[in-house]
């Protein structure tokens, strides 16, 4: 079995809820509290990852699937654990569909999406096809140009003396309510509650023991990355500017014009959401894979290409971007939580029931 | 064979694996032997065959065989046919039958190494590696005297691999002789050479290195079973090997070092690499090589650190610009242009204004023409050199920009893309760019930057994917070192004195250089007295 060590996990967590997060300016429902939203949403999914970990604790040699016919029997686990596969595989799609839309709306507008969709689910079979560990070996390779960028970034926006702290203000001008619907249920689903694929992962770390604290603190650590990210973006666009637009990031690296050469600087931000897009889709295709490994019991290389163009096909379905995005933000974030909290949340009363000891 | 390879390893003698597995005796009558080698050999008329009876023992024929030019003559001169011609056996040495050899042996034969043999497919084998055999009338047996010599290139500057500072002498095509001269680098028994005969013509012989107690036993094993699997005719150059032992075949990364300068082996075998040298090659492999190995220059070592990191780090840069700059160039010019200032844009545009062809036709049309200009560089005789510098500088860059085939930004491009090529210490790596870079032009034709994000992702999958004899291509940055001593030599170089740990991320048996990363003391002078 394939096996990764305890940083290349803390390294997937990371570049896999930094994704594309900071580039939207999420909770922006919240106006000048987004960040406070933020902020909720990622205690709450601390206390999911805490429930992830004790669940995954009493087995730690099974991973989702396994998980699910331990606790609620062959017949609905497995029946469960493939709808979870099916689960993985929609949200993979939608990073792939993302690629489509942003390539069309930031670099190439003439190209066919179906090829740019091709090329990049290509990318991610292949890697899926390699295992794991490549995947693993290919976050860290790419760790290093998605640290650099974020803090070169970072550090320019401040030398063009952009953000703005007064922005903030007020806080909490509209007491807590805003900033509490907001955070719940669509912060803690997307970026938080993704967590939730990590059952899948656990599996293969080498050292059984630390997963929780390497988990803890690379949850944290990425936390306070995407609340900062929030907070940047809030301070340099305002609450107004920033509930305006697509790519809200995207517009403030255009605002950085420094010494006539650091300019426009789009394409390192572009660059940044097809790594995070990459690695989302790729980790959520072989989680899928994963999955319907464990419930089927087809051999893994066998599941990647099935896997793979049903991702690739269904990324069609939806018709234009609009439409995308609106059952990326309504429909799936109602349906979410019955993955992320519900199912997590029956297992864990049901393992109490039956009073678990270590694995069935 | 299994018994004759222990035996030898107990001797701690260079060791010989026969392909051949056949053996005939030889026959206790002298001419029958040697009109059996004769025509083994075809009546070849360069096997020099001198019988004569020696006052040693005159009762009996003795014969001495060797190939002429593969000897040293003088040393069978002097060594064998003297001695034997000339000296009489001490009285208790006149013995009948093979102890005659047994005597000449330990009396006459005035030469380090000698053997006996009993089969007449290892006298031919030994006669070919340019030993002597010696036989005599009434023995089933024969002697080798070791007396390999002959024409060779000496040792000189190394060709490809040159430095400034640092050691000036590079390996020639004589493996004894570049065994040699990593035996005076590493002083210490612990250097293991292990000999195979590979090939089932050439009969080449190929050394296997390490050393013992820091190289990793479960790799070096792995190194002899990949060289026993190896059924060819002939090797001609260690790139044969090269193909037979690595780890993938269809990948454009080279996953064994190579180097033909004798202190680069020495610092391979000392972090606990394994090397393979194979005769007629002055190129010696090494395994198993990460791919940052390939950004380290031995003068790296003998510089300064400092200016030793700098460099590195423009070796790094220089590496990434010969891959991917057309495949920038093109994708801006075609694609995205917004990206650039605009007086530069408006200066490209007017360049490009006359030139017929999309920017990766050009950007085609102008490395494809400089890898052809190339190739005629190393092909051509010595001779005509300089015109193809002129054909090339003139006639392909300038009259190309002013004829209005190409634009000079896009020659600027070419050029620079070359230089940077130049730069790295390994060609084989960077023959890998030579391709890629043709790839990455396409894509970046195609789809602008998403293709060469494409390109690099799908570079680093492959690369992520990549073994060298079990050790993952791409570390220690992935997967990362499970200790901090790595990182002190892959982007940067650290003082010697901080080098504690040996590179490679295997379980070393003993993994470290050094017992601790501090700097030994040293006397403080004050200015007052």
């Amino acid at each position: 079995m394939q096996q990764i060590g305890k940083n290349q996990l803390s390294i997937l967590i990371i570049i896999f809820l930094i994704g594309s997060t900071p580039l939207f300016e999420l909770g922006i429902k919240a106006k000048q509290d987004a960040w406070l939203a933020m902020s909720a949403a990622a205690v709450a999914g601390l206390l999911l990852t805490f429930m992830y970990v004790r669940i995954q604790k009493r087995a730690p040699e099974a991973e989702l699937a396994e998980l699910y016919t331990m606790h609620f029997g062959r017949w609905i686990g497995g029946f469960i654990g493939g709808l979870h596969a099916l689960w993985f595989a929609y949200e993979s799609m939608r990073n792939v569909r993302d690629v489509g839309e942003l390539t069309m709306m930031a670099l190439l507008t003439f190209t066919p999406k179906w090829i740019v969709m091709l090329l990049i689910i290509s990318a991610a079979a292949y890697t899926v096809s390699k295992g794991l560990e490549v995947f693993v070996r290919v976050v860290q390779l790419l760790f290093p140009i998605v640290a650099l960028s974020y803090a070169f970034l970072i550090l320019l926006l401040f030398i063009a003396r952009l953000p703005k702290l007064m922005q903030l203000l007020p806080i909490l001008e509209n007491g807590i309510g805003p900033v509490m619907k907001s955070a719940f249920p669509d912060l803690l689903s997307f970026p938080f509650g993704q967590m939730v694929i990590f059952f899948v992962f656990w599996k293969h770390v080498s050292e059984k023991k630390v997963i929780g604290r390497v988990s803890y603190w690379a949850y944290i650590g990425v936390s306070i990355f995407l609340i900062l990210m929030n907070v940047l973006v809030l301070c340099v666009l305002g609450p107004e500017l920033a509930a305006l637009s697509a790519l809200p990031l995207l517009e403030v690296v255009q605002m950085i014009r420094l010494a006539n050469i650091l300019e426009r600087l789009d394409v390192i931000v572009t660059l940044l959401l097809f790594i995070g897009l990459y690695v989302k889709m790729t980790a959520l295709y072989m989680a899928a894979v994963f999955t319907l490994k464990a419930v089927t019991g087809i051999a893994y290389r066998f599941c990647v290409l099935p896997v793979g163009l049903v991702i690739y096909a269904s990324s069609f379905l939806e018709t234009n971007n609009t439409y995308h995005l609106w059952i990326g933000l309504d429909i799936t974030l109602k349906i979410v939580p019955l993955f992320q909290i519900v199912l997590p949340l029956l297992m864990l009363v049901v393992g109490l029931r039956k009073k678990y000891k270590s694995a069935g | 064979m299994r018994q004759n390879r222990s035996n030898m390893e107990t001797k701690g003698a260079v060791m010989n694996i026969q392909n051949a597995g056949e053996f005939t005796p030889f026959s206790p009558s002298l001419h029958a032997n040697v009109e059996t080698i004769r025509n083994r050999f075809g009546g070849s008329t360069d096997i020099v065959i001198r019988m004569f009876r020696s006052d040693a023992a005159p009762d009996r024929e003795v014969a001495i065989i060797y190939i002429d030019g593969i000897v040293d003559s003088e040393t069978v001169n002097e060594s064998v046919m003297e001695p034997l011609m000339s000296m009489k056996l001490p009285p208790h040495a006149y013995v009948k039958g093979a102890k005659l050899l047994e005597a000449l042996r330990s009396c006459v034969v005035s030469i380090g190494s000698v053997q006996v043999i009993e089969g007449l497919e290892q006298a031919l084998q030994y006669l070919t590696d340019g030993l002597c055999v010696i036989m005599a009338d009434g023995s089933a047996a024969a002697l080798t005297a070791d007396v390999n010599g002959g024409e060779q290139r000496s040792v000189t500057i190394p060709q490809t691999q040159t430095v400034i500072r640092g050691p000036q002498h590079g390996f020639v095509e004589n493996v004894r002789t570049n065994i040699s001269l990593i035996r005076r680098i590493i002083r210490s028994s612990d250097l293991h050479v292990q000999m195979h005969k590979i090939g089932r013509q050439t009969h080449t012989n190929v050394a296997v290195l390490y050393l013992h107690g820091i190289a990793d036993e479960g790799i070096v094993k792995e190194v002899y079973r990949r060289l026993a699997d190896i059924d060819i005719d002939g090797v001609l150059e260690s790139g044969y090997i090269e193909e037979f032992i690595q780890d993938e075949t269809f990948t454009l990364f080279p996953t064994l070092l190579n180097s033909e300068r004798p202190d680069t082996v020495a610092a391979a075998l000392l972090e606990g690499r394994v090397a393979v040298m194979v005769d007629g090659s002055p190129m010696a492999l090494m395994a198993p090589t990460t791919f940052f190995t390939f950004f380290q220059s031995p003068e790296d070592y003998y510089q300064r650190f400092d200016i030793a990191t700098f460099v590195r780090m423009i070796r790094y840069g220089a590496y990434v610009i010969s891959i991917v700059l057309p495949a920038l160039y093109i994708a801006v010019t075609t694609f995205h242009q917004e990206m650039l200032p605009t007086t530069l844009l408006i200066s490209l545009s007017a360049q490009r204004e006359g030139i017929p062809f999309p920017g990766l036709v050009e950007a085609l049309l102008m490395e494809l023409t400089f890898e052809v200009l190339r190739e005629a560089g190393l092909r051509m005789p010595r001779a005509i050199g300089p015109a193809i510098s002129i054909v090339g500088a003139l006639v392909l860059g300038q009259s190309a920009v002013q004829a209005g085939i190409v634009s000079a930004g896009m020659v600027i491009i070419v050029s620079f893309t070359a230089i940077s090529n130049f730069v790295m210490p390994e060609f084989n790596m960077a023959a890998t760019s030579r391709i890629i870079r043709f790839l990455f032009m396409i894509m970046a034709g195609m789809f602008g930057f998403f293709g060469i994000f494409i390109s690099v992702l799908f570079m680093l999958i492959h690369l992520a994917s990549l073994r060298s004899f079990g050790v993952p291509y791409m570390s220690p940055m992935a997967p990362g070192p499970t200790k901090q001593g790595p990182w002190r030599d892959v982007f940067i170089r650290m003082p010697w004195w901080a080098i504690v740990l040996r590179p490679l991320d295997l379980n070393l048996r003993n993994p470290k250089r050094r017992p601790n990363g501090k700097k030994p003391p040293a006397q403080r002078h004050s200015d007052k007295a």
